[in-house]
């Protein structure tokens, strides 16, 4: 069951079950190379990729509800913005009275736009199709303390558990009389006796949790075996290469004026 | 017999307080034992687990005087997850118990052997095992907050057994749980028992105490005030002044059976009957 801040989605594509390092590698070079190619026929070219990569993995349909929600605003203000207001702007294209739309900055705010989409499409096809545990034990089988394990897993476990208790407290005032519900500013008034406890509650679960950890044996200077193998693979290993590679191509490209 | 816990002596008093809050205490228990602890609020019972288990100092800092001695070890000497080879403490409430790092019960209970080590496959023997005794097999794959408060309470008693404690502390583990809750956790307590673990239990249910603990011991203000059988200790005025005495006993008072109070539902019956 996905609780939590994973965004994991239970699938069996060739995505979800390569190796985390490989997606994150993929990830971290898409959204390297969305930002260093310069043009937008480049740029749209990492994102047919990613899209690609998405619908691969059977979650485009969810990736597109939330590219609806977080980027056509963004892009529409970019654009809006840029089109407007950029310093380089010279080509009007639509007047609008004491204002004037521009070629250059739209091109500009688009372009921004597109890299920002590469961007959140990486991130979510790496998020839609990893375990939060699944990279931490990676991780950890290449050398990470398991303290940074830890940290790392816990860290996207601390809202779920935080609404638990926001929850608990919230019922605990309702049946005090407390109004929680119906218009906003009602709802405000009843959010600040919730914090004081919220925090407090949080503090005393962190001293606990903490003696609860040493009584299991957390920290022990042992030789931490793997939980469960990842599978890796040449192939894997040489895509990893092969995408570092092609970033550090890219951007020697820039610098070097061929692109 | 070796004691698996030795006190001598002991003292502690947590940092920045002027008293202490625990002893001078002699105890000591025996493998196989099951103590029942009773006692008021601020008596010292969760404090008593804290020194056993060496969290206190450890943990808390202040200081720990006399001799405080598990499984032959002195307390002080020896890290507290070093000692969750041998021993685990089950504390009040069972939310904070988790890891707070994983998303299935499984999981969850495997992650103390983890901690010590231990080959993949003799840890999830140990899992199965532990949620066997639980009773948790079938909630293996659930999120842990999607558990009840009994549930909850199961798992951070199984995660514990997944390190097969010889001693087990358990700090007031009913609190928070329904009387369903409570009777699996005690059913499960039962089964430990007999399979011979030493159990200490903080617990604020008296008529539990008497009827399952064949030893009890009473604290007031930090001090022993009595160390015995349930019948015993539960009619020494002092423990009924304190600590309280079982609804049966309270019972059988009203109505004016005894001295000595029957402690237990059993006795209850045959001295109301009587």
């Amino acid at each position: 069951m996905a609780r939590g801040l994973s965004l994991y989605a239970e699938g069996s594509s060739p995505l979800h079950r390569a190796h985390p390092l490989t997606k994150a590698t993929l990830t971290l070079c898409a959204i390297g190379l969305a930002f260093i190619l310069p043009s937008w026929p480049l740029v749209l070219g990492v994102g047919v990729a990613l899209l690609s990569l998405l619908a691969a993995a059977g979650v485009l349909r969810r990736f597109l509800f939330v590219a609806a929600g977080l980027l056509v605003p963004i892009t529409l203000l970019l654009a809006l913005v840029q089109s407007l207001a950029n310093p380089h702007n010279q080509t009007v294209i639509l007047p609008l009275g004491p204002l004037a739309v521009h070629r250059e900055g739209l091109y500009i705010g688009l372009l921004a736009a597109l890299r920002i989409a590469g961007l959140v499409a990486a991130t979510f096809l790496f998020s839609f199709t990893t375990r939060p545990a699944d990279l931490a034990e990676a991780l950890m089988q290449r050398g990470l303390s398991p303290r940074f394990g830890y940290v790392i897993q816990s860290a996207l476990q601390i809202i779920p558990q935080s609404l638990e208790t926001a929850d608990r407290i919230r019922d605990a005032q309702r049946a005090r009389g407390l109004e929680t519900e119906g218009p906003l500013p009602r709802r405000a008034r009843a959010f600040i006796p919730l914090l004081l406890p919220l925090v407090l509650s949080a503090l005393v679960a962190t001293q606990e949790r903490a003696m609860a950890l040493e009584v299991r044996g957390f920290g022990l200077k042992v030789g931490r075996l793997a939980r469960y193998r990842i599978p890796d693979s040449l192939g894997q290993r040489m895509l990893r290469w092969g995408l570092a590679l092609a970033v550090v191509a890219a951007l020697a490209a820039r610098l070097l004026g061929w692109l | 017999m070796t004691p698996v816990i030795t006190m001598a002596a002991a003292r502690y008093r947590y940092p920045e307080t002027d008293h202490d809050a625990l002893g001078p205490i002699d105890l000591t228990v025996l493998p196989g034992e099951w103590v029942g602890v009773v006692g008021p609020t601020n008596a010292g019972k969760s404090t008593l687990c804290y020194v056993i288990i060496g969290l206190a100092p450890q943990f808390f800092g202040g200081r720990l005087r006399g001799e405080v001695s598990v499984f032959g070890s002195p307390t002080a000497s020896q890290p507290v997850n070093e000692r969750s080879r041998r021993a685990g403490l089950l504390f009040q409430n069972p939310f904070t118990q988790l890891s707070g790092a994983r998303e299935r019960v499984d999981e969850e209970v495997a992650f103390g052997p983890e901690a010590h080590g231990l080959p993949q496959a003799e840890v999830e023997e140990r899992v199965a095992e532990a949620l066997r005794l639980t009773g948790l097999q079938d909630l293996r794959a659930r999120h842990p907050l999607d558990l009840s408060g009994g549930q909850l309470q199961r798992l951070a008693l199984a995660a514990l057994l997944a390190m097969r404690p010889e001693l087990l502390l358990l700090d007031e583990p009913t609190s928070q749980l329904d009387p369903a809750g409570s009777r699996a956790l005690f059913d499960v307590l039962r089964g430990l028992h007999a399979a011979g673990t030493t159990i200490v239990m903080v617990e604020h249910r008296l008529e539990a105490v008497a009827a399952m603990c064949p030893r009890v011991i009473a604290l007031g203000e930090g001090r022993l005030l009595a160390d015995g059988a349930p019948a015993e200790v539960f009619n020494r005025p002092e423990v009924q002044a304190s600590a309280g005495i079982p609804a049966f006993a309270r019972l059988a008072a009203l109505v004016g059976k005894g001295p000595p109070l029957p402690v237990t539902f059993e006795s209850a019956v045959e001295a109301l009957r009587g």
